[in-house]
């Protein structure tokens, strides 16, 4: 699909005086901006954000700044429209067209943000330095924030100066802006520049010079800079109360005929095209320099908009609603059949808009929406769907099908879950309507992933058997996607048994099927299924169907493949394998711009940090994750950034555990309930709030977590917190090490998983010095407060020296200082048990039974067990229990 | 203006108690130095939206009491790596005064 490069920005060539005047108040800002400038002259990229309210002077800064860089820098320059839905690439257009070459056959390809960011990136490199301005970007649409993160990204080694201008008020906290900002920040450094408003002194001076009452004009205007100069050039002896009636005082002084013009120029968005405008007012044309002469248009490449986007929408708004409607109209046709031969979809679909006829929008929004999911901005294909589908009823029930599965695939892809299973619900009720009974069965399949993703497994299972009943008599493509979309739900329910089976079925079925999508993904869900158990099969399946995606260059299904072995890998905890699959996963999912697996992906990032012991990183991974309101990727940013606070000691560790609970209670599903539950319980015994610790794990077992690979973990905090209840038989081998007493052996396991933090806390349960010690070197190393105080603590309980605050003097309770395990083992000797006993009644060794026992008689001072618990009881030692 | 103070008093960021111990004892070089070295930690907090509002040291220079408005403890830890500060213990904390209750 091919795009005509039409540039939208008009440079301004003629500044009248006020403009210039305006400027007052910003040496500091263009002094920041040029000092950022010389940084990148030497080719190391800067970030600069300039940003504040509608009206303060962004663009006239930057302008200002540009003008005075002069030669020494080559200057880029796009516009984000404001279109009720942007164009796709917006701004890149005009870049593209200042640029030339590589980037603009790039774009007439209708490349790809990603192909897109890597041409802009070659065109930087080549003709350094360049500033690259962004401008309006709280109106941008997803194709050119994903350009603006990829490039953003590696700023620092480009010799560019990359600006961004937004209205802050404009960018709420889960803005797409925002969360752009947040990754880019995060990897560039980023210099903020925020615009205030002029100062009382400022518009007096200005006021001044046009004989104006100063304090009357900044009540007014309160120092808004685009209102001051409104005021001052209409020039009325009465102060306009607000921005609209001081431009529309402006307009007021137009002729009839330029006045008509104006309101041509102010319909037609992003801008007129000179034969456009001459198609649409034919009559007032020759007036176009009276409008010029005016200040409130601009013109520059062949075509013509008002100068501020403040302006036109006063212009806009004030022009009697069927003249309106009869531009837009007008505008319409004409931009249907352009001189250039291609039509703008998304435009087309603006004017269709603004006319409110139902018919033109159902013609034109669809198109609009196919080209914005071609280049990547679903989020703007999704909202186009969505106007096409008010008027439903006005196309036949083939295309309404296919309408509203579009708009649900696109609504799932920027997350909007609820969207996407309402559009897919009203897909399937059309099918159904058809008649079409393959249709509905691959509808009511993909329907189930959607409820699934939304929330709910026992709905998504219901429909995924719905499909399966209609397929089973339609065998093809789409009962095979059935079938392996039943064995996903079914890992998602704890049986993967269940799962197996469905995964063997649909593979037996694609095998007849010469599909090659179709057997990719068979093969990727028994890859699933046996690798969830560990099968060793399992995981080289999984790496197969990647490889394969890769050569089919499908690339969702490539992602889906690097999911499935990162979320796997990192249940089983098989760390070392994993981040390469992160990397991959991240890679497919930019070159398919699909968002709604890359914050999952940096989400399973931040948890391996976490077991590595890489807090810091895993704190910031994880706040990325958090700008995006994905269920699926908040949840494990969630448990990392809360844990993180909880082992470091800092606070608010409660405010995403919580937010984690929030969010896994609704899905009653096991494998995130429990995960929460282990946190929060071990959130709560770093506390020392052992009560509650057992009160989380009692809600993930209410759930049915018993039996499953989670139980191991979640009675292993029981057991910390003090309940006395039988190890279970499944579950991480690590957490029955422990419990049994075999910390030394758990701690090694945990050492060869590389978790240094489990590792070390394992070692709390020894009563040896050097172990003691090393553990606390290791939580000083980490910087995990808690952990240092319990350490500290056990040191001193054992009688340790050279302990942090001071030695420990023997307190009454414990005369001998008696270790919690040498306590017990004494209590049994008292009950006249043997070693062996022992051992088997404390689930330990008999050697660690010898060196209890050892250890016991050397610090009561005696030579034999009778002699232990008569001096034992001389001391008063109270019994263990 | 007004919607500008509305939103401020909305966003307000949370207040932390930081708690530092200096085994060698604190010591700020006096002078343009000192400074410059106040300077740059200010602008390195900037950064990550930390501001330093006040601190309190012993009288034996080993220990310390900082008062920061930040957004989260990640970033007062970000910025004290970059500031090369240690870190003890970070505590959550609202103002309390005394007229509050004459």
């Amino acid at each position: 699909m091919c795009a005509a490069i039409v540039p939208t920005r008009a440079i301004d060539e003629t500044k009248s005086e006020v403009e210039s005047v305006g400027l007052l108040e910003r040496s500091g800002e263009l002094a920041a901006l040029a000092e950022l400038l010389s940084a990148a002259r030497k080719g190391s990229g800067r970030l600069a954000l300039v940003y504040g309210e509608a009206g303060i002077g962004k663009t006239a800064l930057v302008r200002r700044f540009c003008e005075d860089a002069g030669a020494s820098a080559r200057v880029l320059w796009g516009v984000c429209d404001a279109l009720f839905t942007p164009r796709p690439l917006g701004p890149l257009l005009d870049i593209a067209h200042d640029a030339g070459g590589g980037l603009a056959e790039v774009i007439e390809a209708g490349g790809t943000p990603y192909e897109v960011a890597i041409a802009l990136e070659r065109e930087l490199t080549e003709r350094p330095p360049t500033i690259l301005v962004f401008e309006d970007m709280h109106l941008a649409d997803e194709a050119t924030l994903d350009v603006l993160r990829l490039v953003g990204r590696r700023a620092a080694e480009l010799p560019v100066l990359l600006i961004v201008t937004y209205r802050d008020e404009a960018v709420g906290r889960f803005h797409p802006l925002r969360l752009v900002l947040g990754e880019v920040a995060a990897a560039s450094p980023v210099a903020r520049v925020r615009l205030s408003r002029l100062s009382r002194d400022a518009v007096a001076g200005m006021a001044g010079t046009h004989g104006v009452l100063g304090g009357e004009l900044y009540r007014t205007t309160a120092g808004n800079p685009f209102f001051v100069t409104e005021v001052l050039a209409a020039g009325d002896e009465q102060m306009p109360e607000t921005v609209r009636d001081a431009v529309l005082g402006r307009a007021a002084r137009l002729s009839v005929g330029a006045r008509r013009l104006l309101d041509a120029i102010a319909v037609a968005r992003p801008q007129s095209e000179l034969w456009l405008l001459k198609a649409l007012v034919p009559d007032d044309i020759e007036l176009l320099e009276e409008a010029s002469a005016s200040g409130i248009v601009s013109e520059a490449a062949g075509a013509v908009s008002v100068r501020h986007e403040l302006a036109r929408l006063a212009v806009e708004d004030s022009i009697p609603a069927n003249r309106r409607e009869a531009l837009h109209r007008r505008a319409l046709e004409l931009l249907a059949e352009p001189p250039s031969g291609v039509p703008e979809p998304a435009r087309l679909a603006h004017h269709a808009e603004a006319v409110g006829d139902g018919s033109l929008v159902a013609t034109f929004a669809p198109l609009a929406a196919a080209q914005a999911s071609s280049l990547g901005a679903h989020r703007e294909a999704a909202v186009h769907y969505r106007r096409a589908l008010r008027f439903a009823e006005l196309v036949p029930l083939d295309v309404r099908a296919q309408l509203f599965a579009g708009c649900a695939w696109e609504s799932f892809l920027v997350v909007e879950f609820d969207e996407a299973v309402a559009a897919q619900r009203e897909a399937i009720a059309c099918c159904d309507q058809l008649g079409d009974r393959r249709q509905q069965g691959a509808a009511l399949s993909f329907l189930a992933q959607l409820l699934w993703q939304a929330g709910s497994l026992p709905e998504a299972l219901a429909a995924v058997k719905e499909s399966l009943a209609l397929l089973g008599e339609h065998p093809g493509p789409e009962l095979v996607t059935a079938r392996c979309q039943m064995a996903h739900l079914q890992l998602a329910a704890e049986d993967p048994e269940a799962a197996l089976t469905w995964a063997q079925r649909a593979q037996q079925l694609a095998a007849d099927l010469d599909d090659a999508p179709t057997r990719i993904m068979a093969l990727q869900t028994v890859g699933w299924a046996e690798f969830y158990t560990g099968g060793s099969g399992g995981l080289e399946k999984l790496v197969s169907s990647l490889e394969m995606a890769k050569r089919s260059g499908v690339d969702w299904m490539a992602v889906m493949a690097c999911v499935i072995i990162v979320r796997t890998a990192c249940r089983r905890r098989e760390y070392e394998i994993v981040e390469p699959y992160i990397r991959a996963g991240l890679e497919h999912s930019s070159l398919g711009d699909y968002d709604v697996f890359r914050y999952y992906l940096l989400a399973w990032r931040s948890m391996v940090l976490l077991a590595r012991g890489d807090w810091a990183q895993a704190a910031q991974v994880a706040q990325i994750c958090l700008a995006n309101p994905c269920p699926f990727a908040r949840i494990h940013a969630l448990i990392a950034l809360g844990l993180v606070r909880a082992r470091r000691g800092d606070p608010d560790a409660w405010e995403p555990l919580d937010e984690g609970l929030a969010l896994a209670q609704p899905r009653h599903e096991i494998q995130w309930i429990a995960q929460v539950a282990i946190a929060r319980a071990e959130a709560a015994w770093l506390e020392g709030r052992s009560e509650d610790a057992i009160a989380e794990t009692d809600a993930a077992f209410a759930e049915g977590a018993a039996g499953t690979w989670w139980a191991g973990a979640l009675a292993y905090w029981r057991w910390r917190a003090g309940a006395d209840e039988s190890i279970p038989e499944v579950g991480e081998e690590q957490y029955r090490l422990e419990m049994a007493g075999e910390w030394a052996a758990a701690s090694e396991r945990w050492q060869a998983i590389g978790c240094p933090y489990e590792a070390a806390f394992a070692l709390l349960d020894a009563d040896d010095d050097a172990s003691l010690r090393s553990a606390l070197a290791e939580f000083q190393r980490l910087g995990a407060g808690p952990a240092i105080r319990l350490a500290t603590a056990r040191l001193r309980e054992i009688g340790a020296r050279g302990v942090p605050r001071g030695p420990h003097a023997a307190t009454r309770e414990n005369p001998a200082s008696l270790t919690r395990r040498e306590l017990e083992v004494l209590d049994l000797v008292a009950d006249g048990l043997r070693n062996a006993e022992i051992a088997e009644r404390l689930f330990v060794s008999e050697r660690t039974v010898d060196h209890h026992v050892s250890a016991i008689l050397r610090k009561l001072g005696v030579s034999n067990r009778l002699q232990a618990v008569t001096e034992a009881t001389r001391l008063g030692i109270p019994a263990e229990r | 203006m007004r919607a500008r103070a509305r939103r401020s008093i909305l966003r307000r960021m949370p207040r932390y108690l930081v708690e530092r111990t200096f085994p060698q004892g604190l010591e700020i070089p006096l002078g343009e130095e000192g400074v410059q070295l106040c300077r740059s930690m200010v602008q390195r907090n900037a950064g990550e939206d930390v501001t330093w509002l006040s601190s309190y040291v012993s009288a034996d220079k080993h220990k310390t009491f900082c008062i920061y408005d930040a957004p989260t403890p990640e970033a007062i830890r970000r910025t004290a790596e970059r500031n090369e500060l240690p870190v003890d213990r970070i505590t959550k904390v609202r103002v309390l005064d005394p007229y509050f209750y004459a």
